[in-house]
């Protein structure tokens, strides 16, 4: 895939950003992106979007948000799975060859409303939405399906959690919160059995953007230089029902790994040197492990994941942020050394209905 | 230049009507994609990627409701996303299909969506909910009477009556009673809109869309799956898209960049769908169009902005007959938006009603001799709009 990272931008991370309206977040991080890419708007013959109305609590909300992520007189379009949908989407649109230089940006303040009421209106009405399904249950089901099929026990979530917030403390672009003890991780209470309240990633405030362009406009921009190369890329969905099958068979994140794998000319996990999971719950990150086949001594979410910051509906495009950091070597105090090759995780829906993989390489 | 060129080889619409109490949301989509798949002959095992086209979910009550119909359109385990951008969603959503198909990485397509607008009692109360909490809200803003405020600018430039929009009412229901799929149909004339309920001056009962559900669902496929397996296609030889400012007072006036009252986001993205199509002179190249049209007053500005007549003249020649089927330009022979709106997948039904005229599919509704058809959608606050080239021949 001949398609380039010219620049990254990260809004501070925050649990609640109190002091800007959403159109700023997304106005600051657009404009930082293209700073840090040294790009102006005007230069940009599209933009994508990645958003979601419920979360951002207005209808179409890309009404008003389009502007300040750079669309205004610009080819703009929406997606509203995740902020790493949308990369695969931006992806998309410069293979086509109909654009060469554009940004994705997603958000979410996660602090304007209750997260778990929108997830339960996610449910279809019939038989999820009487039971009261919501997003901690979801993943309590698939904690509860992966715990036994892979023998994952409390004790190594929990010790999974801690290493998760180890890595994130070092992180400058997370919270960089206190480090919990194992005994406070062991002792906070169940929200949905086996999953511990301690487990799951506390969802924060963010915004994201990556400006990106095509091999052809590179050829014709000879004095612009990239940051790292997008050499592959991989998106799956899975059923919505939440049977065994479904939660044990990890369809669409292996379906992803294995797409975005082939496009980058990689046989494995041997020919990356990192990943940055999606891991919303120690069980995930244990999970996911364990059926991409990553051993234990594989780095994975050297940025601390979500736990480092979770602005649950863009955290895989945070992710994807951190691994073009790497390969590009800016990644500051959680820099893994001789990083070539990393990629990046996002999933969404109930208990990772859907998930994405992209695949970084430096330049 | 696309590196691979793509067309639409299938078609599928429900029938559209106000509700379908026979079956749940997701059997709606699942209706126009088995339609789709048979139209293209193809089984969902040579379908590689699925694009869902959904606008916002508050009128069906069910967020993110694509993920919920992912079984029943058989996209499980396929590469699957959401486009919306409000009512220009289904454009959007075909100009996602196409680019899967033209970036190379997928060679077949499922674009398809459902929606179900009467599900909510007052869809005009959730259009307000798209508005400003703090400013715009109270003012009673909804896509009616925003409209409405575009449409007393186009009267004041134009001089446009109301009898000139009702013309096009008129048009529309007939025209529907030639499609299967159309919500709203029948013989009316000029005073049985003129006698209508005011509803938002100048706007009456019966110069405003329907609230409809059902589905719709193409198949976009590389050209050579295209000439395999598909006698007719409809190449997709041109895209184009814009975001304009949501703030209409920033449309209007002496330092506006644009005109809200002559839909100057049609004139973009068509200008650069004209441009990859080679469309030089769209009234001579372009025998029938699509539009996204709502309101009784949103066909003629989008006509202008397309070039196919000057500013201000459209509705002249509406009334001198010159956009009824077989005319100058046939316009809507659907019966368009005025007659169907099931707004998450209104765009596509433009695009599948003008790709069934270039594949001569279109029944009794069918234009003799379509070379080029064009399909566009608006969305937001008329902010957003999309341009679709559909030909029978690829360029």
């Amino acid at each position: 895939m001949d398609v380039h990272v010219m620049g990254v931008a990260l809004h501070p991370a925050a649990l609640r950003i109190g002091d800007k309206r959403l159109e700023e977040v997304v106005f600051d991080t657009a404009h930082d992106a293209l700073g840090n890419a040294g790009i102006s708007r005007a230069e940009l013959d599209h933009v994508t979007i990645a958003a979601c109305d419920e979360l951002d609590g207005r209808s179409i909300s890309s009404m008003l948000l389009a502007a300040p992520a750079g669309a205004y007189l610009k080819d703009e379009i929406k997606v509203t799975d995740s902020g790493m949908i949308g990369l695969c989407m931006e992806a998309l649109r410069l293979s086509s060859g109909r654009f060469d230089l554009g940004i994705v940006a997603s958000w979410n303040k996660s602090s304007k409303g209750p997260l778990e009421d929108v997830m339960r209106m996610r449910c279809e009405p019939f038989y999820t939405r009487p039971i009261g399904l919501n997003m901690t249950i979801a993943d309590g089901l698939f904690a509860q399906a992966a715990g036994e099929a892979f023998g994952i026990t409390d004790d190594e979530v929990c010790a999974t959690v801690r290493a998760g917030y180890e890595r994130a403390a070092l992180n400058p672009r997370g919270l960089c919160r206190a480090v919990p003890a194992m005994e406070e991780i062991r002792a906070s209470p169940y929200v949905a059995a086996p999953l511990r309240k301690a487990h799951q990633a506390p969802v924060t405030d963010g915004a994201v953007a990556i400006v990106l362009a095509s091999g052809r406009w590179l050829k014709k921009h000879p004095g612009a230089r990239p940051i790292a190369r997008l050499s592959g890329i991989g998106w799956r969905t899975d059923a919505y029902n939440l049977g065994n099958r479904r939660l044990t068979g990890f369809e669409s994140l292996k379906g992803s790994f294995g797409a975005a794998l082939s496009m980058c000319g990689a046989k494995g996990f041997a020919d990356l040197d990192l990943i940055e999971l999606d891991s919303q719950t120690g069980y995930h990150e244990a999970a996911f492990r364990r059926a991409l086949g990553l051993p234990k001594s594989f780095t994975v979410s050297p940025s601390g994941g979500p736990f480092a910051q979770n602005p649950y509906f863009c955290t895989g495009l945070v992710n994807a942020a951190e691994a073009i950091l790497q390969v590009s070597g800016r990644a500051g105090a959680v820099q893994v050394k001789g990083v070539r090759r990393a990629a990046a995780h996002g999933c969404h829906g109930f208990a990772q209905q859907g998930n994405a993989i992209a695949i970084f390489e430096g330049v | 230049m696309p590196k691979n060129r793509a067309a639409i080889i299938g078609v599928g619409e429900t029938v559209f009507r106000k509700h379908h109490p026979d079956k749940t949301y997701v059997e709606l989509a699942q209706e126009a994609a088995v339609k789709a798949l048979a139209d293209a002959g193809l089984t969902m095992d040579a379908i590689d990627a699925v694009v869902f086209s959904m606008a916002p979910t508050q009128f069906m009550g069910v967020n993110d409701a694509d993920k919920w119909a992912v079984d029943s359109i058989f996209a499980a385990g396929k590469p699957f996303l959401r486009v919306h951008t409000g009512g220009a969603t289904g454009g959007s959503a075909l100009h996602a299909g196409y680019a899967h198909v033209a970036s190379g990485m997928y060679r077949a397509v499922l674009v398809v969506g459902a929606d179900r607008i009467a599900e909510t009692p007052d869809a005009q109360h959730i259009l307000n909910l798209i508005w400003d909490r703090f400013y715009e809200h109270d003012v009673a803003l909804n896509t009616v009477t925003m409209t409405a405020l575009s449409t007393h600018r186009q009267m004041h430039f134009h001089g446009t009556t109301q009898e000139q929009f009702a013309r096009v009412v008129v048009r529309a229901r007939r025209n529907a009673m030639k499609n299967p799929h159309a919500h709203l149909k029948g013989i009316i004339t000029i005073d049985d809109v003129m006698r209508s309920p005011r509803v938002a001056w100048p706007y009456k009962l019966f110069d405003i869309c329907p609230r409809s559900s059902g589905a719709a669902a193409v198949v976009v496929a590389h050209e050579d799956i295209a000439k395999e397996v598909c006698s007719r296609p409809a190449f997709i030889n041109g895209i184009g898209a814009i975001a304009n400012t949501v703030f209409m007072g920033d449309r209007m006036g002496p330092s506006a960049d644009t005109e809200m009252s002559e839909i100057p986001e049609a004139a973009y993205a068509g200008r650069e769908a004209y441009a990859q199509a080679g469309i030089t002179d769209p009234i001579r190249q372009i025998q029938v169009v699509e539009l996204y049209d709502p309101f009784s007053s949103t066909q003629f500005p989008q006509l202008e902005s397309l070039n196919f007549c000057k500013r201000g003249e459209a509705a002249r020649l509406s009334d001198e007959g010159a956009f009824e089927p077989g005319a100058l330009l046939t316009v809507n022979p659907s019966g368009g938006t005025l007659c169907t709106n099931p707004i998450g997948v209104t765009g596509l039904v433009r695009v599948a009603d003008a790709a069934l005229q270039v594949m001569g599919k279109a029944g009794e509704a069918q234009v003799p001799g379509v070379r080029n058809a064009l399909a566009t959608a608006l969305g937001g606050s008329v902010q957003f709009a999309t341009c679709t080239v559909l030909g029978a021949d690829s360029v």
